[in-house]
């Protein structure tokens, strides 16, 4: 039990919509955001919400069998870390999909008739 | 709010280009053209019918085109492959070419998302405001 463990959740690739149905939930994202550049315990991330910390485990789980995030023992305690590759699969749907691809068809339409102006 | 109210209401999006429409147009429906702003491979057959097949890194998008109205409109579905919140045909993008001055509106409207896959793309769209603004510079 003192040995540092790594999570099963670190070999598995869940499908697309078992991560969006984990990042469908609001109190899940805000633990996902917590835990986004270093490892939280449970315990501390219990006490940034209002909620038991039956449901914050409860929503820990769902994130973990997601793969979104981390799961490692350190004594008594389990630290949770995001996995920020587990969201490459729903990259495309998610944050900043159609602005950012929007900004990119400006930059490139824009970038060339400025060249072809110029040439 | 009911969230059952609401997966009608299309997500909205909006730049403005220094260029007119039919610079924009191509981009749009030429399969080497549209790589350069979405994904990294596509197959696109730009007629009512025709196949919207886009590759990106991780994930692909499948479709069919529905309207193809040079240079002011198109309209085709969206959908990822074996998904079941985001099944192929269930959802539609329409992007709209506006002049404005001498300049284009593009205004893209994305209908009829899976709350889940709205959430996601809104909470993208705020956070990238800012950038937007910045591009626009006005």
């Amino acid at each position: 039990m003192t040995a540092a463990m790594r999570s099963s959740a670190d070999d598995v690739s869940p499908n697309t919509d078992v991560i969006l149905r984990a990042l469908a939930d609001p109190q899940r994202r805000r633990v996902l955001r917590l835990v986004r550049n270093r490892e939280v315990a449970a315990g501390e991330i219990a006490a940034h919400f209002e909620i038991t910390q039956q449901a914050v485990s409860q929503h820990l789980r769902v994130l973990k069998e997601a793969g979104l995030v981390s799961e490692r023992r350190e004594g008594t305690r389990r630290l949770y870390a995001l996995r920020p590759e587990s969201l490459e699969p729903v990259r495309a749907v998610l944050e900043e999909f159609w602005p950012a691809a929007l900004d990119r068809l400006k930059y490139i339409v824009e970038a060339k008739k400025e060249t072809d102006q110029r040439g | 709010m009911d969230d059952r109210s609401s997966p009608t209401a299309p997500l909205r999006f909006e730049t403005r280009i220094s260029a007119t429409r039919e610079e924009i147009f191509p981009y749009l429906i030429d399969s080497n053209l549209i790589i350069q702003w979405l994904g990294t491979s596509a197959e696109l057959n730009p007629a009512p019918g025709g196949a919207f097949a886009v590759d990106f890194e991780n994930t692909q998008a499948r479709g069919d085109y529905v309207i193809v109205d040079p240079p002011r409109r198109v309209v085709f579905t969206w959908g990822i492959p074996g998904s079941d919140e985001l099944p192929v045909g269930s959802s539609t993008v329409e992007i709209t070419l506006t002049t404005d001055g001498d300049g284009t509106i593009v205004q893209l409207l994305h209908h009829d998302l899976p709350s889940g896959q709205r959430e996601g793309h809104e909470a993208g769209w705020v956070g990238c405001l800012g950038t937007l603004s910045r591009v626009a510079g006005r």
